[in-house]
């Protein structure tokens, strides 16, 4: 088994990572940084996918106040007012380094200067953007610059399996990886990990991400025993493509065709938002819209495919090409055209709000492990703006990056990683390949997806939850019966056994803590409590590893650090009234 | 719609002296890819085939594979529109992994030859004011957004007879020009002499394979030309 020295571990290489490695390598270019991740360095991972663009304060008439007010306002009040305040900060300065060290080139106004786009639930146009395809152009040139930092070693289809803790000082030892080309594994010995694997919304059957996501990097931290918040918080995105028989399924017609005026129509022909926000129509945020499209499903206004209509055609067909040409392109793969005709679509899973608690700088609890991305929970409360994500990897990813840098360079002692824990660890990853009959990892999945979408999803109960926390308990038994067949070199059935375990145990923390909060907020739905309640629920959940391996859950009153969300209007759930 | 007949090839270059192709029945149905197809295979028929993607909305450009003989991302290929028979093999030009999936290195080797990183012409945080109908972008827009597939590189003949080596390839040479056309760049003159040697741009044949496979509608072919034109004009003293 090879083993191999660095100062610092980054996983994953989205926006998070690759900001991360800048950032570390620019505060001291002798630090050995290294990158790994499942797939092509920079071409995994959701950066890459980011359509709309990146919120950002730039005009004199806006401001980081506004921008904050917005974040919280859509964040149900329960965000993390001190990461907010920072992520609204940061992001002017982040943006310009991606265009002025970087190279990205956004999209500019007639005059030259940056052109802001009208984004949902914000009260000033503020998304920078390239066309429609933003995060192509933010990743690739984050890639690319990595090229001249040779300090920075890249490993491409290199996974994570766990991390190595030394338990009695719950300090960073290094981490368990494993080659998924040769199938060997490998020993990182390191001062510091950040995590920035992504978030597990693709534990639901319509699902917006990048497909090897599996919440690996929360799956791990929850191994190793940090605390959690926020995860009932799931981003379901209202305008997820239908196409029925393959995996285009769920992939995300951007947020901006409904900044730009577009309708969302029911099978009635009905925009339907007249219903849910009247005021602010399409232009609500995602967790209201998202709900309103699903509930009128439900109600039997739905299309044959189960969804319902985004129409921008009234917007003229030369602007729809011209706004939005990779929306066009992508439409056409179901054989519609955008541009002329309204298009079937559906709610998707899309973003994880809850993740790992962290503070400021990305700290987790275990000293040496920072967090940062979607894999950290706190800064968009119960429901993430449109705009908020990219922005949150970029600000928070230098962060760690900075962060993990100071503290490599304060530490005076390594800790050693145990070699029985990596004996362990690796034994029961093998353990599939000694089983010659036993469950297919792919339809594991397949049931999972299922489950959530059908009792974890939109709309939620107490009975379904109680019934899909019972059902989580065999999937992960199923889990654990898995038989995997050929060799370890490139094996995506073993790859996959890998991913459903992580996301079973994300899945069990996203279960119970929906179960936990009886009430309403942003992205969390409960039939059976349909109302945001503030005296009890003005507060968060967390969750962690106790003593039996098992979750355990506490709740805290989240701290108004900045304003009083009271002091905005319209942060809370309030019943329809139809 | 009918059922295909998916053949694909099977290799280790550990394990096998030459390559073997296995064929797969797989039911048709509207929308399906040819990644669709590989899931299918690999979830009911032979977990062990191996491929690689991860968007799997042509984003990523991880999928890149020989479809029926031409270069295509397997996630942006519709199966109806390849017939009953389908036959999948991984990108030429580069070392199988196994089976489908390839060694991308031989590609960003070349990419990195090119010195592919911005260099800031002036320490500013400013951004830089440049009106879209000033014309000052030149084409670099309409061919910046390459998802390194390698699609061009495997279907580039000048690549295939000269080797990693002997020549640069598309996707590397239209990084290149669109670094050396940004006037917000600093390293133009030195780009434009690393990318003119042996192996660069002069060893374009125009035959425009890249042109027609790019998924993205990005013509290398055109600014490999541009590349080429600012060289010349450069060595007899005219504006480039």
């Amino acid at each position: 088994m090879e083993h191999v020295e660095a100062d610092i571990l980054i996983l994953g290489s989205g926006g998070a990572g690759l900001f991360a490695a800048h950032h570390a390598a620019d505060q001291n270019s002798n630090l050995k940084i290294i990158v790994s991740a499942k797939g092509l360095i920079g071409k995994s991972g959701c950066t890459r996918m980011v359509q709309g663009g990146y919120n950002v304060v730039l005009h004199p008439d806006d401001s980081v106040e506004k921008h904050f007010k917005d974040t919280i306002k859509g964040g149900g009040g329960i965000n993390n007012q001190e990461m907010a305040w920072t992520l609204v900060n940061d992001a002017p300065r982040r943006i310009r380094e991606l265009e002025t060290k970087m190279g990205v080139f956004f999209d500019r106004n007639e005059d030259g200067t940056v052109h802001q786009k009208p984004f949902a639930g914000q009260s000033f146009d503020r998304t920078v953007h390239k066309g429609d395809l933003t995060g192509i152009e933010i990743i690739s040139r984050m890639r690319d610059q990595l090229y001249a930092k040779p300090s920075v070693e890249d490993w491409d289809e290199v996974r994570a399996i766990d991390l190595l803790i030394d338990e009695e000082s719950r300090r960073v030892a290094g981490c368990l990886m494993l080659n998924m080309r040769t199938g060997e594994f490998i020993v990182v010995h390191c001062k510091a990990v950040i995590v920035g694997t992504g978030g597990a919304a693709t534990m639901y059957k319509i699902a917006t991400p990048s497909l090897e996501k599996a919440g690996d990097g929360l799956a791990m931290c929850y191994r190793a025993g940090t605390e959690f918040l926020d995860m009932e918080m799931m981003q379901f995105h209202p305008t997820g493509l239908l196409a029925e028989n393959s995996r285009l399924n769920g992939g995300v017609l951007e947020e901006g065709l409904r900044g730009a005026g577009g309708y969302l129509i029911n099978s009635l022909g009905e925009r339907f938002m007249k219903n849910y926000d009247p005021e602010r129509m399409e232009r609500s945020t995602r967790d209201r819209v998202s709900r309103a499209a699903y509930m009128e499903i439900m109600e039997g206004r739905g299309t044959e495919l189960g969804g319902v209509y985004v129409d921008v055609s009234h917007l003229g067909k030369e602007n729809v090409r011209k706004m939005f040409p990779g929306m066009v392109e992508r439409c056409r793969d179901v054989g519609k055209d955008l541009s002329v005709e309204p298009v079937e679509i559906s709610p998707a899973a899309h973003f994880q709000m809850g993740g790992v608690k962290v503070s400021n700088d990305c700290e987790s609890d275990i000293a040496g492990l920072f967090v940062a991305g979607e894999d950290a929970g706190g800064v968009h409360g119960a429901n993430r703006l449109g705009g908020n994500g990219v922005c949150d990897s970029t600000v928070f990813g230098a962060r760690a990056g900075d962060a993990a840098a100071a503290y490599v360079a304060s530490l005076k002692s390594q800790v050693k990683v145990s070699d029985t824990q990596v004996h362990e660890i690796i034994e029961d990853i093998v353990e599939p390949y000694r089983r010659t009959d036993g469950e297919n990892p792919f339809y594991i999945r397949n049931d999972l997806k299922n489950l959530m979408w059908e009792k974890v999803g939109l709309v939620r109960n107490g009975k379904d939850l109680n019934q899909a926390v019972a059902e989580l308990e065999r999937l992960k038994d199923r889990v654990n019966r898995v038989a995997v067949k050929g060799s370890q070199k490139y094996n995506l059935t073993w790859q996959e056994l890998l991913n459903v375990r992580n996301l079973v145990t994300v899945a069990k923390m996203v279960t119970s803590s929906a179960l936990i909060r009886t009430e309403s907020r942003g992205s969390h739905y409960r039939e059976d409590f349909p109302e945001s309640n503030d005296e009890r629920w003005l507060s968060n959940i967390y969750a962690a590893k106790g003593e039996n391996g098992e979750p355990e859950y506490r709740v805290d009153k989240t701290k108004q650090t900045h304003i009083n969300v009271k002091e905005i209007q319209g942060y809370q759930v309030v019943a329809t009234s139809k | 719609m009918n059922d295909v007949e998916v053949t694909v090839m099977r290799f280790d270059p550990d394990e096998d002296e030459t390559p073997r192709f296995d064929t797969f029945p797989i039911g048709a149905k509207k929308n399906m890819t040819v990644l669709d197809s590989l899931f299918l295979i690999v979830e009911d028929q032979d977990p062990t085939l191996s491929f690689r993607c991860a968007c799997r909305l042509g984003m990523c450009g991880s999928c890149g594979m020989v479809i029926n003989g031409r270069g295509r991302l397997a996630c942006r290929t519709k199966i109806e529109s390849l017939g009953d028979k389908i036959e999948v093999q991984p990108m030429r030009n580069m070392d199988v992994i196994k089976d489908l999936s390839v060694n991308m290195d031989k590609f960003f080797k070349n990419w990195e030859k090119v010195k592919p990183y911005f260099v800031p012409k002036e320490e500013t945080d400013e951004f830089s004011v440049i009106p879209p109908a000033s014309g000052r972008r030149e084409i670099i827009d309409e061919n910046q957004d390459c998802i390194t597939c390698g699609l061009c590189y495997l279907s580039c003949d000048a690549v295939a007879l000269r080797g990693e080596d002997g020549y640069i390839g598309p996707a590397a040479l239209n990084r290149a020009y669109n670094l050396i056309a940004d006037e917000r760049d600093g390293a133009k003159d030195e780009r434009l002499d690393m990318v003119t040697d042996r192996d660069g741009a002069f060893g374009c044949r125009s035959f425009g394979a890249c042109v027609e496979v790019c998924p993205k509608g990005i013509k290398p072919m055109k600014t490999i030309q541009k590349i080429k034109t600012k060289k010349l004009r450069r060595s007899v003293g005219l504006k480039y």
